[in-house]
Order: C-alpha cells, then sequence, then structure tokens
C-alpha cells in the first residue's frame, strides 16, 4: 500500500496543514491495518452468539427470581432448545415437596454391572453423546476387596458378571453436607431442602472447584457445546435439571429432578434390570427406601470418613 | 533515491505481519476444534425398560400367546405324566419340554416337577402345603419356600420398582417374581454390558485387570 516514490522531486509540497501527502498515506494505511487486525483479533467472539444471549446475561440468581421472572425465563429456554434442535420442550421448575427427602440405596448383591442405568440417565438427562458424559459409572471390583484403585469401569467382557467380581455403580452421593457447595465461588449450586443439590447452569462460570472438591468424581463438565442427536432430545425438562447445558458449565446427577419432583422414579430406577436400585422418601416410614435402611444389611455410605454423609447407601442382601 | 529509514522498513513489515494474521483469522484458520471421533449411539435396547421375561400374567394381560400354558392339548387329563431319572438321580427332560432347564437350587434337591406342579391338574400351581394356585399367582408359590426374600419384595427391597415413587401422584408398579426369574433355573441371567465409557483417543496404556 505505502510505496516509497522512487523520485525525490516527486515530494509534494506539505498543505497549510503541514500534511504531506505520503505521510498522509502512510499514517492511513498504517491505521487501516491496524484497525484489520483488531477486528480479525476479536473475531472469535463472533462465535459467542450461540454461547448466550442478552436476556440470559442479565438474567438474575435463581433464587431471587420471581415467578414472573421465572416464567420468562422458561420461555426463553424452550425457544433457545426449538431454535437448536427443532423440538419444543416442556420445561418446569419444579419445586421440592413439604415432608419429602429423597435417599438412593443400592443392592451390591444384585448389581450385574450391565450398565443398563449409565445410558438410561444419558437419555434421559440430554448428556452429551460426543463426548460422552456420564453421571454414573460402575465399577467393577474384585471379590473380598474393596480397593477402589484397583476397580475397573471400562471393563467390556461378553457377559456379565464376571466371576470373582461384584460392581459398584457411583453417582452423585448427594451429601449432607457437600464439599461441591462449600467452593463454589458464585453459589452456582446448592443444596435443596429435599436433599438434591442442584447446579444453575446459567450462574455457573465452569471453574470446575466443585469438581476438583467431590471425592466421588459424580461432577462433569462440559468442554465443548454438547452434541445430542434431535431425535434422542428427551423433551420433557427442568430448569434445575436435564434443560441442555452449554459449553463451559459444571452438570452432575441430580436424582432425575423433572421426574422425581413430579413423584416418578429416577431413569435408572426404572430401567435396571436386576432391581438393585431403590429410590425413595426417607421421611415416609413406609417407603421401601426406609425398609431398607431399618432392615437391610446396609453396609456404607461410600467414604464415610470424609463426613460428607452421603444420601446414597449402598446395602447387601441376607 | 534516499534508502528507506529504519522505522519505515519496521512498520512495512509490521502491516504485512498484521494483514496476514487478519486474513488467517477472518478465514477461521485455527478456530476450527480439533476434530473427535465418532462414538456410535448406544442400541436403544440398553435403555428399554422391558424385564428379561414376561410372566404368565403379562402375557394374559398383552394377550399374548399362552399355547406353552395349554397342558392338555398335549398331556391327557386324569393321568399323571411319569417322571424318569438318569443313574445320577437327575431328571431327564422329555424332548417335548426340551426348552427347560433344571437349575432350581443346588444338588439337585428341586429337580421334581410336582414340587411346584400339580401332578393331578398341570394348569394350577401347588405349594408345599397343599395351597393350588393359578400361574398369575405364582409369586405366592415362590413366597412359600423364599420367605425372606418375599418378605422384602413384598416391603419393595426387592425387584423392579417402577413408575410412582410418590402414591399419591400415580401408581406404582411392581413385577412377579417369574418376570425377572426363569422359575425353573431362577439365577438371573447373564447379558452383554452396554458399552463402556468411550476414552475419545487410543488408550496408550494397556487396560487394568482388577488384580487379585
Amino acid at each position: 500500500m505505502s510505496q516509497e516514490p522512487s523520485d525525490k522531486r516527486n515530494i509534494p509540497a506539505l498543505d497549510a496543514d503541514g500534511l504531506s501527502r505520503r505521510s498522509f498515506l502512510r499514517t492511513s494505511a498504517v491505521f487501516t491495518t491496524g484497525l484489520a487486525a483488531i477486528a480479525a483479533g476479536l473475531a472469535p467472539l463472533r462465535n459467542l452468539k450461540d454461547f448466550t444471549s442478552m436476556e440470559q446475561f442479565v438474567q438474575k440468581y435463581y433464587k431471587e427470581l420471581t415467578p414472573e421472572d421465572m416464567e420468562k425465563v422458561l420461555k426463553r429456554i424452550e425457544n433457545e432448545v426449538e431454535q437448536q434442535y427443532g423440538i419444543r420442550p416442556h420445561v418446569r421448575d419444579l419445586k421440592p415437596m413439604n415432608g419429602v427427602e429423597f435417599v438412593y440405596c443400592l443392592n451390591l448383591t444384585r448389581c450385574i454391572g450391565c450398565r443398563k442405568c449409565v445410558h438410561a440417565c444419558v437419555a434421559e438427562n440430554n448428556q452429551s453423546r460426543n463426548p460422552e458424559i456420564q453421571y454414573i459409572r460402575v465399577l467393577q471390583m474384585t471379590n473380598g476387596s474393596f480397593d477402589m484403585e484397583k476397580a475397573v469401569h471400562d471393563y467390556d467382557p461378553a457377559e456379565v458378571p464376571q466371576k470373582g467380581h461384584f460392581y459398584m455403580p457411583v453417582q452423585c452421593q448427594q451429601c449432607h453436607n457437600p464439599p461441591c457447595v462449600k467452593v463454589c465461588p458464585v453459589h452456582a449450586t446448592w443444596q435443596e431442602t429435599d436433599g438434591i443439590t442442584v447446579i444453575d447452569y446459567d450462574w455457573c462460570i465452569g471453574c470446575r472447584y466443585c469438581e476438583a472438591a467431590c471425592p466421588y468424581w459424580a461432577r462433569r463438565f462440559n468442554f465443548t457445546k454438547p452434541a445430542i442427536p434431535k431425535d434422542r432430545l428427551n423433551p420433557n425438562m427442568a430448569y434445575l435439571g436435564n434443560r441442555p447445558r452449554k459449553q463451559g458449565v459444571m452438570e452432575k446427577c441430580h436424582f432425575c429432578i423433572q421426574r422425581t419432583r413430579a413423584g416418578r422414579y429416577p431413569a435408572c430406577v426404572e430401567v435396571c434390570p436386576a432391581g438393585t436400585r431403590k429410590f425413595g422418601n426417607i421421611l415416609d416410614p413406609n417407603s421401601e427406601v426406609s425398609y431398607i435402611l431399618k432392615n437391610k444389611r446396609v453396609f456404607i455410605q461410600l467414604k464415610e470418613e470424609l463426613g460428607t454423609s452421603p444420601r446414597f447407601f449402598y446395602y447387601f442382601d441376607v | 533515491m534516499k534508502p528507506p529509514t529504519k522505522t519505515s522498513v519496521i512498520l512495512l513489515v509490521l502491516m504485512g505481519v498484521f494483514l496476514a494474521l487478519a486474513a488467517g483469522f477472518s478465514l477461521n484458520l485455527w478456530g476450527r476444534p480439533a476434530s473427535r471421533p465418532d462414538i456410535p449411539l448406544v442400541d436403544p435396547a440398553f435403555i428399554s425398560t422391558d424385564t428379561v421375561r414376561t410372566s404368565y400374567a403379562e402375557l394374559a394381560a398383552q394377550k399374548g400367546d399362552l399355547s406353552d400354558f395349554d397342558c392338555y392339548g398335549c398331556h391327557e387329563k386324569g393321568k399323571p405324566p411319569i417322571l424318569r431319572f438318569d443313574a445320577n438321580q437327575n431328571l431327564i427332560i422329555p424332548k417335548e419340554h426340551s426348552d427347560i432347564v433344571m437349575k432350581h437350587g443346588s444338588h439337585n434337591r428341586n429337580n421334581l416337577c410336582f414340587n411346584c406342579h400339580n401332578e393331578t391338574n398341570l394348569e394350577v400351581l401347588q405349594t408345599r402345603d397343599g395351597r393350588e394356585l393359578k400361574f398369575s399367582e405364582s409369586t405366592q408359590l415362590c413366597g412359600s419356600c423364599h420367605g425372606p426374600t418375599y418378605r422384602d419384595w413384598g416391603a419393595g427391597a426387592h425387584g423392579r420398582t417402577s413408575g410412582y415413587w410418590n402414591r399419591d401422584m400415580g401408581e406404582i408398579t411392581r413385577k412377579d417374581c417369574v418376570s425377572c426369574h426363569n422359575p425353573h433355573s431362577p439365577k438371573f441371567p447373564g447379558r452383554k454390558p452396554a458399552p463402556p465409557p468411550h476414552p475419545l483417543r487410543p488408550l496408550d496404556k494397556p487396560k487394568l485387570e482388577a488384580k487379585e
């Protein structure tokens, strides 16, 4: 653009303001280039339009939202999901019920390690299929030991259960004393009165402190935009539950909040072919979980010594 | 001709660099995420909530094929079938019933058909204390021997539950014993596990095997 003139005699005379043609050209060329460079450097911001909308950016904290605000937020989420997946979902903000505290019991004698719960959970909760995000990890353990360091989670034999092994599915333990909630710098995760520790995906900043704090490896981070095939989207959604997440936020098991707060069993309970998984209200003395805690050999809360006091109990028959 | 000054050379070079960068950014040369391997979607069979078997009661409710339970299509009424045993006191299963595997209990202690079936009326079941039960009432027959399990099942601690945990909001569905257990060979069958988590890139170390 700005070329050095070849002939000295062609230097134009200074105009009234003392600006020569050459210096004008040079300055403007440098200026334009700089401007272009800045614009190009900011180019990645173009991708932000899929990342967040203005309504979401100015949205208030979950606990400060009035019912009218919440209605607008749910409409916005429904619109966004419809735009993205072509399916109009039904997004609700279900509140905890009075006199309900959820407890989960899992029968280690019965689990055969078939991983159906893992995939039922993925389908129910709209988790990313690529890369895979799974809330449940099934550990294959050797009989007679309880060494999780030696547990295998990528076993793939032709048939389970394998002789000499037992299987222990691990997911969010919904602790009474959750370390993940304590470390969150923005209070984007908290414990509800029914015992479910929830995440506000619109408030999470993706610092992953909670992931580091969780002793059960229950929290998952969306490193990329979740990939969910349109025909596998579950349209029954909850704000604190299975609505599609964005890139850069945490997620985890929430006891299928969109089902359990509507009175139904979680997806993993429904799908378990061996009847291993039990779920219910511990404050109801007639619930199956009350019966199990009263009568069965409930032997651990996982990593009991950490004082997290999980609401997830492993028990044995006999 | 005046040689170009140092400043103008640097400016020229910088301009070139910025223009190249600008072109690179606007063509999005670096912005493309690394491509990931395709992960096949899981077989919907792994998400199915069906039980491993279908009980008589379910078959009857679905108006399914009940020909397996039509005993007197082949057997003769009022003539108890004769059981044959080999030298080791193992029951010889006639070829008409070759789909049955007798593995109820260990050490052949329970290899007699008429421990559960009624000899004189094959279309009903019979407990050890002589109660006659229809095929659809088989849980009581199971419970007549498996007391603690029957008690757990009654309380909801054994077996499949589906539907509503909150009984005020909907029904809970319980399954019969024979929806999951084959009465002739009740041990829960093994099955192919659903695929393990995809590692996205090849594992650089051999799979850890649980050590003894």
